[in-house]
């Protein structure tokens, strides 16, 4: 069974959402404060965090601090401002994702199922970009055999670039590819999960060789050693 | 050009110029009145000298005259001699010249007593003086060059007076006065009205200039500082030096400025206040309408299962919490552009793609009414997708709302420095003079028309801030029922301003509808 850890502090929002994800075929914890996050994290491990950003105690985008520090369950923010401001602090927090309110039940089950979904393998050995090698059977990279450690959604993010090398990605392609958007157009989301994985993988993140922006269009794959910028 | 420029902005030059050019009237007219009367004063001084001096000199001469004249005419000879060699002597000193002509007779004369002193030319005494002499048989005076025979000249006054010799008859005598010391003083007089002249307009010049400027200072510094009132720097004040006019001026200024400062402040909270009620408004509401949403959708999901009247209210309930969403979520724009809050994420964007993707995004029927006309070749702005993209939304919506059935036309065309994208429609349209209400929030056309669709009423007004945000333009276009003309134009490369429209928001074939005026009357 699947456990969700629902963070917010409104009470009656939390039981509701409660009554959906359990619909869906989910278990859920939920949680109204944002300093007894912790406790229960380490308690019971969820295999999903919907978080808040309003929170007494500890605001959402601490919390999501606090949680990436051990570990990289997928963490969609709830958030009631569609702020660029505030939508960037919780994805630079580690956030993969966020849903603004009032959102539709039926797309927050579709976005969780999205973060919680496995990548099947087809290839399952040989995927490299540049000097980095994709183990997708043990969702891992390493570099020279060192393992890297990335959220499942960077990881997603990574495979779907490297799995193309010559292809161009455009941003709302990334979005439907990895965060299973329709018709979405904030491309804040992409820009800050490229620029977190390139702080993980580039060998200099200000000159970046694996993942290259392609100007007016998006992202894709590069080959180190080219300067393609 | 820089002078008349300094002539016409600077009040200091203006006055100091301003009295430099009457005291220069001014002195000329005192300084010519005096000299005139100076020099006339001079000149009669030594006209009245002279004269006086001619007379003695020529009684002196006939008493001598007069003692010889018993004698012999060796004696008269001599006299005669004696006296010119006496005004010789004396000429230099003096300044005089003496001339003893002939009176010009038919008679035969025994001894031509003619003289004239020093190397005077006879040719001194001018002809006309002459004639009146023996006219008259009295003194007469003429001003008259006085010509030597080395070739020099001088101003003088010529005196003549008959005179009797004895044994020879009768002689013209003339006394000449060189007037070179009078011409001397004159020049010297001339020279130091000249000198005190000038010194004087200067001097007026100098001091109007420190005066006015004593004055102007403060009223520019007043002039300055209300400029950047006016430019919003509300702290400024004028500095207050004693207890003069312009100290007053400046204390009411500052008094001014404060009170301004204070209403302004007022306003400024009182519509952040507003503004935070609106934002705060919207936040909070957000977190019950989504339960609520989330409920309803519950309810909505399983309206299969109720009666008739209970599912059609479980979708009647949806929709408008949709509505309801929507609306919400315009607020929150809308507060979020009156707090000037509204941050830019600017980045390349492919306008083309962005359109279509949008058109099929509002427009996913197989009937496709909407035409896009656009390069195949992307065309890249630096914007804001999110914006660009709500913009074309809202025109989209817009003229789908409108368009009564018939097509919609969209059409992107680039120049060198700007985007334009069209939405036209043919559908209801709307009046001439509501072209600019339009993007007024909540305005209708007409108020009693049943709406269409699910507009919020602030889609065009959002649509014009996000276009104005990107200091681009939204220009609207529409006559009744002959549809209407939306024009968004971006500049291509962000913050810099555009110089060209590459589309006119007037349709092309409705240019030639166009009248003038004065023949529309007659329609």
């Amino acid at each position: 069974m699947t456990l969700i850890m629902v963070v917010d502090d409104d009470q009656d929002l939390a039981e509701m959402l409660g009554i959906v994800l359990t619909g869906a075929g989910f278990e859920v914890d939920l949680v109204n404060r944002g300093d007894e996050v912790m406790d229960l994290f380490h308690a019971q491990p969820p295999d999903l965090v919907l978080l808040d950003v309003m929170l007494p105690g500890l605001t959402g985008i601490e919390v999501c601090r606090e949680i990436r520090v051990e570990s990289m369950v997928p963490i969609v923010m709830l958030t009631a401002k569609g702020d660029t401001h505030d939508v960037v602090l919780g994805l630079e927090a580690g956030a993969d994702d966020y849903m603004v309110k009032p959102f539709i039940p039926s797309e927050l089950v579709a976005r969780i199922k999205t973060r919680l979904r496995r990548i099947t393998a087809q290839n399952a050995s040989g995927l490299k970009i540049g000097d980095i090698a994709i183990d997708q059977l043990a969702h891992s990279i390493n570099r020279d055999g060192k393992v890297i450690p990335l959220t499942r959604l960077e990881f997603d993010l990574l495979v779907a670039l490297a799995k193309e090398p010559g292809r161009v990605f455009t941003r709302e392609a990334l979005l439907s590819e990895v965060w299973g958007y329709r018709h979405a157009t904030d491309t804040r989301l992409v820009n800050v999960h490229v620029q977190r994985l390139r702080s993980k993988v580039e060998q200099d993140p200000e000159n970046p060789e694996l993942i290259v922006t392609v100007r007016g269009v998006g992202y894709k794959a590069g080959v180190p050693g080219t300067s393609e910028q | 050009m820089g002078a008349v420029q300094r002539w016409r902005s600077s009040l200091v030059w203006r006055v100091t110029g301003n009295s430099v050019l009457l005291s220069l009237g001014i002195i000329w007219l005192v300084g010519s009145a005096l000299f005139s009367q100076i020099s006339s004063g001079i000149f009669n001084e030594k006209l009245t000298n002279s004269l006086s001096d001619s007379q003695s000199s020529l009684r002196s001469i006939e008493v001598q005259l007069d003692i010889t004249q018993f004698q012999n005419d060796a004696a008269v000879k001599k006299s005669v001699d004696q006296i010119m060699t006496v005004a010789s002597i004396s000429s230099n000193t003096a300044g005089r010249e003496i001339a003893l002509l002939h009176f010009p007779t038919k008679l035969p004369i025994a001894t031509n007593y003619q003289r004239t002193s020093n190397l005077l030319s006879p040719n001194s005494v001018p002809n006309s003086l002459r004639q009146l002499v023996r006219k008259k048989g009295e003194q007469q005076w003429q001003r008259s060059d006085i010509h030597y025979l080395g070739g020099k000249v001088e101003q003088g006054i010529v005196v003549g007076s008959l005179l009797k010799i004895p044994r020879s008859g009768t002689y013209e005598v003339y006394f000449l006065y060189s007037l070179t010391s009078v011409d001397k003083t004159l020049t010297l007089i001339r020279n130091s009205l000249w000198f005190t002249g000038f010194a004087l307009i200067f001097l007026i010049g100098l001091i109007t200039w420190l005066v006015i400027r004593q004055v102007v200072i403060p009223v520019r510094e007043a002039a300055d500082i209300a400029e950047k009132l006016s430019a919003g720097d509300l702290g400024r004040r004028m500095e207050v030096h004693g207890e003069n006019e312009i100290a007053r001026l400046a204390i009411s200024f500052n008094e001014m400025a404060v009170s301004m400062q204070q209403q302004i402040s007022r306003l400024e909270n009182l519509s952040r206040l507003q503004q935070r009620f609106v934002s705060d408004v919207s936040h909070e509401l957000r977190t019950p309408l989504t339960t609520i949403r989330m409920a309803s959708e519950v309810i909505y999901s399983s309206r299969k299962t109720f009666s008739g009247n209970i599912s059609r209210s479980a979708e009647l309930l949806l929709a408008q919490i949709d509505r309801f969403d929507s609306l919400l979520a315009d607020l929150l724009e809308v507060s979020r552009f009156d707090a000037e809050a509204a941050v830019m994420v600017v980045e390349p964007v492919d306008v083309v793609t962005l359109l279509r993707r949008t058109v099929d995004y509002l427009h996913p029927s197989k009937e496709r009414i909407i035409k896009v006309i656009a390069p195949k070749e992307p065309v890249i702005v630096e914007a804001d997708s999110r914006r660009v993209e709500r913009i074309f939304r809202n025109l989209i919506t817009n003229a789908l709302d409108h368009c009564e059935g018939k097509p919609i036309e969209i059409t992107v065309v680039e120049s060198e420095d700007a985007v334009a994208v069209g939405v036209r429609d043919y559908g209801v349209g709307f009046q001439e003079r509501d072209s600019v209400r339009l993007f007024d929030r909540f305005w209708r056309a007409d108020p009693s028309r049943a709406r269409i669709r699910g507009g919020t009423g602030l889609g065009l007004s959002i649509a014009l801030e996000d276009a104005k945000l990107h200091q681009g333009t939204l220009e609207a276009w529409g006559r009744l029922r002959r549809g209407a003309n939306f024009v968004l134009t971006l500049p291509k490369v962000s913050g810099i301003e555009f110089s060209t429209h590459p589309i006119s928001v007037i349709p092309e074939a409705e240019l030639s509808t166009i009248v003038a005026p004065e023949d529309r009357e007659e329609i």
